[in-house]
């Protein structure tokens, strides 16, 4: 495990193995997409309440669910780059930040929208709503800490640390539906029954969606990784010629 | 195995990572009633909410006592945890969702009548999705009767 583990350190077989994946995960992606998003927008039941707005449930939840998994992520390479210097944990740490950010934008933008047409407003301070938009300025906030702090080094054991601070409001976003009242709905219980509400109709094909953005997510944050790889290893052989070759 | 000097930084590490979540727990504990969007109709009941006070107040629009009127947008509806209800005034376009039965979330003031004067009402929906079919065979084994999101939690 360990000799895997270091073997992880080093950028070059990263990039190697990552461009093996990417097909691949493309590939699923792709699948999962087609058949996720004409599932949930066309087949979908019609909501007993909401009629056809429920389905922007399809697209709010994945993007909002992997919204919250860039922090914990962050909080993992950064703890990896902090005792272990590793080169490759501090890259995800940065590119993942921008990423982060535009997931949580993506989540914040497509609540709104379903609130205005179900609630009757784009926006209220709420313990969810108010603590997803402390996430985004959290994020937007680690990028400006990068980009503020010229020596590499210094850069990325802040990030780390600040990773690591950030995640705790993870918590906090997840259970806000529970700990205080909001307006937004708490956690919905899928259940197997098809004779009991949220039943399979409603969380297959958003599990599918759940998968495939996911797998976007995963996608996204190799790609990133590679051109930090490239940029930072661009006076390495392996680079030149690799850029050389194309 | 892990050299000694990364044991003791990732010691580091999660030692500030802990005392930071504490701190911060701790924080959001005292803060709890500050952080809630609205009052139940149990707490207006008690005595929590000065009259004239801008506050928000969350509860199921009780069946049966919306009144609305012919010739404005004007309407009357009580807003109900099931254990006390608090009469609602509002003039406005309502949100799709709202209907009897239904959770709802008012912003405004109560009056010297004891009768809340709403700038806004929100229309809260609870976490069950489900077809129509769903639901109305759920509703025929009488099921969903009990199914109220927003009962109080004391």
């Amino acid at each position: 495990m360990w000799t895997w583990f270091h073997r992880l350190g080093s950028p070059k077989w990263f990039y190697e193995i990552s461009g093996r994946w990417l097909p691949w995960l493309t590939a699923a992606m792709l699948l999962f997409l087609a058949v996720g998003v004409v599932w949930a927008l066309l087949f979908v039941p019609q909501d007993y309440q909401q009629g056809l707005t429920n389905r922007i449930m399809y697209v709010h939840v994945p993007v909002a669910s992997i919204s919250l998994a860039f922090f914990p992520m962050m909080a993992v390479a950064g703890t990896v780059s902090l005792v272990w210097k590793m080169k490759l944990a501090d890259m995800v740490v940065k590119v993942a930040a921008p990423l982060g950010a535009w997931f949580t934008a993506l989540a914040l933008a497509s609540g709104s929208i379903w609130g205005i047409d179900t609630w009757g407003t784009w926006w209220v301070w709420d313990g969810r709503l108010t603590s997803l938009l402390l996430q985004f300025f959290l994020l937007i906030g680690m990028i400006s800490l990068r980009s503020a702090l010229e020596d590499g080094d210094a850069a990325a054991k802040a990030c780390a640390l600040f990773s690591i601070v950030g995640s705790i409001n993870v918590v906090v976003i997840k259970y806000s539906v529970d700990w205080w009242n909001t307006l937004h709905q708490p956690a919905t219980n899928f259940t197997a029954d098809p004779s009991q509400p949220n039943g399979p109709e409603i969380w297959v094909p958003l599990l599918l969606m759940v998968i495939a953005v996911y797998l976007f997510f995963i996608i996204s944050v190799i790609l990133s990784t590679r051109n930090e790889i490239l940029y930072r290893e661009r006076r390495a052989q392996w680079v030149e010629e690799l850029v050389s070759q194309s | 195995m892990m050299k000694p000097h990364r044991r003791k930084r990732l010691g580091i590490i999660l030692f500030i990572a802990a005392g930071l979540s504490v701190a911060i727990g701790l924080t959001l504990f005292a803060l709890s009633q500050n952080i809630d969007l609205f009052f139940t109709p149990t707490q207006v009941a008690q005595g929590e909410v000065n009259p004239g006070d801008r506050v928000r107040i969350g509860g199921m629009v009780r069946e049966g006592s919306v009144e609305s009127a012919q010739d404005s947008l004007q309407v009357r509806f009580a807003t109900t945890d099931y254990v006390h209800d608090v009469d609602v005034y509002y003039e406005g376009i309502l949100p799709d969702l709202f209907r009897e039965g239904q959770g709802v979330v008012v912003e405004g003031s109560i009056d010297p009548n004891g009768v809340f004067q709403a700038s806004r009402v929100l229309a809260k929906h609870d976490e069950n999705y489900m077809s129509p079919e769903v639901k109305a065979a759920l509703d025929a084994a009488g099921a969903s009767a009990d199914n109220h999101p927003m009962q109080p939690e004391s």
